[in-house]
């Protein structure tokens, strides 16, 4: 279990270069919409807002990646030399019916809620 | 005064779990050597919320697996071996058959990606901090990750922090 990372939560629009959970092997949660899904390369295509993500699913069992569904996926990023991410999903599932504004406003709650904790 | 947090089965947030201070106790004559406290508050009971991220089965023995709530990954230990084990050899064989059959049908639920609620005893296991399991729901509402994550926020501020802290 020793081996076994947790993925921090993070939104798309956080995922820019400049970023610094922009980084090689991060272990990432992301939430997002499937705007596109290729069977032949197992990638899939996640939206929220402007901001996208290729998620690799060829780990992934017993899910049907329809467009539109939102999923939520835990994984390692990959960062391509043109710095175009990958993240090599290890879990997925759908979330339709996920309240987004929620899930978003929660999670800066929550960091702010963590770095209250860590001066504490 | 700290909160009394006896008794009931805590909230908590991965990473609140992970970091609870672990005190030797050297006057236990149970296997319970370990007493855990949060700001001061002794805990014996949590519960958790998150996605299972590892599972890794010893039939007739027990489940070992992973809560993944986002801010930490909690180890968990279900254990399987009561018809064999000494702990409950002095119980009813029935009672005994039935805590094993409930327990089995927990580690039937526990698979990767799904969402459990997971209820248990906070224990040490070479010097880290896991949950020994009593009691596993799962969740499919897509939501409740996020509210559980609020419960805690609130659950910290309103009841298990020490005052001056609360709001």
């Amino acid at each position: 279990m020793a081996g076994i990372q947790s993925g921090t939560a993070v939104t798309l629009a956080e995922l820019r270069p400049e970023s610094p959970l922009f980084k090689e092997g991060a272990s990432l949660r992301v939430t997002g919409k499937i705007q596109e899904y290729s069977v032949e390369t197992a990638i899939a295509t996640v939206v929220d807002g402007d901001s996208k993500l290729k998620i690799d699913t060829q780990h992934l069992r017993d899910l049907s990646f329809r467009t539109g569904s939102i999923f939520q996926f835990i994984g390692e990023l990959l960062i391509h030399p043109d710095n175009e991410a990958v993240l090599q999903a290890r879990v997925g599932r759908n979330v339709d019916g996920i309240d987004l504004n929620l899930y978003h406003q929660s999670l800066q709650l929550l960091r702010q809620f963590q770095a209250d904790h860590i001066r504490a | 005064m700290p909160p009394n947090l006896h008794n009931t089965h805590v909230k908590l947030l991965a990473f609140d779990l992970l970091s609870l201070t672990q005190t030797p106790n050297p006057h236990s004559s149970s296997s319970d050597t370990i007493s855990f406290s949060r700001r001061g508050s002794p805990l014996s009971r949590v519960e958790i919320l998150g996605t299972v991220t590892f599972r890794d089965s010893k039939p007739g023995k027990f489940l070992k697996f992973s809560i993944d709530d986002g801010t930490g990954c909690v180890p968990c230990i279900l254990w399987l071996n009561h018809m064999t084990s000494p702990y409950f050899s002095r119980r009813r064989p029935q009672d005994v058959r039935l805590i094993a059959h409930v327990a089995s049908d927990f580690a039937s639920l526990i698979k990767i990606g799904t969402v459990a609620r997971v209820r248990g005893r906070v224990t040490g296991y070479r010097g880290s901090v896991q949950v020994t399991v009593s009691d596993v729901v799962i969740e499919r509402d897509p939501n409740v990750e996020t509210l559980h994550w609020l419960d805690c926020m609130r659950l910290a501020r309103k009841c298990y922090d020490p005052l001056p802290h609360r709001k």
